[in-house]
């Protein structure tokens, strides 16, 4: 039998869980030096990624959210109680520093979906030409270099998306991470840490947003458990 | 023009998402976790082998197909990794 563990957090109390856990096993707490961590028992080996899985795993890191903003595990994380607690205890000081970064905060997530448009004709049609006179060396070159050009213009274009998204939000955002993608449809994906009391604030910003950048798509959530700041590498 | 985002209501994209956070990020316990797709074992050994996450995610994003050919491409993946003893 091992502990499947959803998250942990210095203020959490049993009442704030308000849903069975994965497999539809009770939640209970299992205190370290004042650290609670929010586990269940699991029996098996691994845990399977299917919709019931995962949406146990996020309602009960949610139901704690609703109340105070923990620190949550990733999906799947199974342990014994010895090792949770090893953990908990050798990662002590780091996981408090990161419980008062995201103190009274939550995750926004902020994902921009474009359609890097292709070169003009007019290119194309000079290239067809140029092909036509040139030898299979000089064609591949030609193309490589297009091809370098194209990409460099996408990451040139992702990162104006970047400056612009962190420039409309800057003022209501604690901490932002941010990736640049400029080679699929995917732009860019953000999270945001926002102050609670910040949030609707927040909202009408990247709304406000939408209506500026008409040739964007965003898809934006949360507020969620502060997954993607939750580092304690650093 | 359509766009891939047409392609999915709301529910579907809310399920998406979550499987995007819940999967790719968050505190790790190295070494502990172990998960499996479509029946096929995942074995996570550390922070830095990670075959599920918001790369996969992506690929959703980008078209139906594309996921399925994905996850395809991870459950290969997955047969070659060597289970834990």
């Amino acid at each position: 039998m091992s502990l499947y563990a959803y998250c942990l957090g210095d203020d959490i109390k049993l009442e704030m869980i308000g849903s069975s856990g994965v497999a539809e096993a009770p939640v209970y707490l299992i205190d370290t030096r004042g650290l609670a961590a929010v586990v269940s028992d699991f029996d098996g080996a691994m845990v399977p990624v299917n919709r019931g899985a995962v949406l146990s795993h996020e309602r009960v890191v949610a139901s704690i959210l609703a109340a105070t903003t923990p620190l949550p595990f990733r999906f799947g994380t199974l342990v014994s109680q010895e090792k949770l607690e090893s953990y908990v205890e050798s990662n002590f000081e780091k996981l408090l520093l990161q419980l008062n970064r995201v103190r009274g905060s939550v995750e926004m997530s902020v994902k921009i979906i474009w359609r890097p448009e292709k070169k003009d004709d007019e290119g194309a049609e000079r290239s067809r030409v140029v092909s036509a006179e040139t030898g299979p060396g000089s064609r591949f070159l030609m193309a490589k270099r297009r091809e370098l050009e194209e990409s460099e213009s996408l990451k040139e274009h992702g990162e104006e998306i970047a400056s612009w998204l962190a420039s409309i939000v800057e003022c209501c955002v604690r901490e932002s991470v941010v990736q640049v993608r400029p080679g699929g449809s995917l732009a860019l994906s953000a999270a945001h840490l926002v102050e609670r009391h910040r949030l609707e604030e927040y909202r009408h910003r990247v709304s406000a947003g939408l209506a500026e950048r008409i040739a964007l798509r965003f898809l934006t959530s949360g507020p969620w458990p502060p997954y993607s700041f939750c580092d304690l590498s650093g | 023009m359509t766009d891939i985002l047409d392609d999915f209501d709301e529910n579907e994209l809310s399920l998406l998402e979550t499987f995007d956070h819940v999967l790719s990020r968050g505190l790790v316990i190295s070494g502990q976790i172990t998960i499996s797709v479509a029946g096929v074992d995942l074995i996570y050994l550390g922070l830095n082998v990670l075959l599920s996450s918001v790369e996969t995610i992506k690929e959703i994003l980008l078209s139906r197909e594309e996921a399925h050919a994905e996850i395809s491409a991870i459950g290969s993946a997955a047969n070659q990794l060597q289970k834990p003893e």
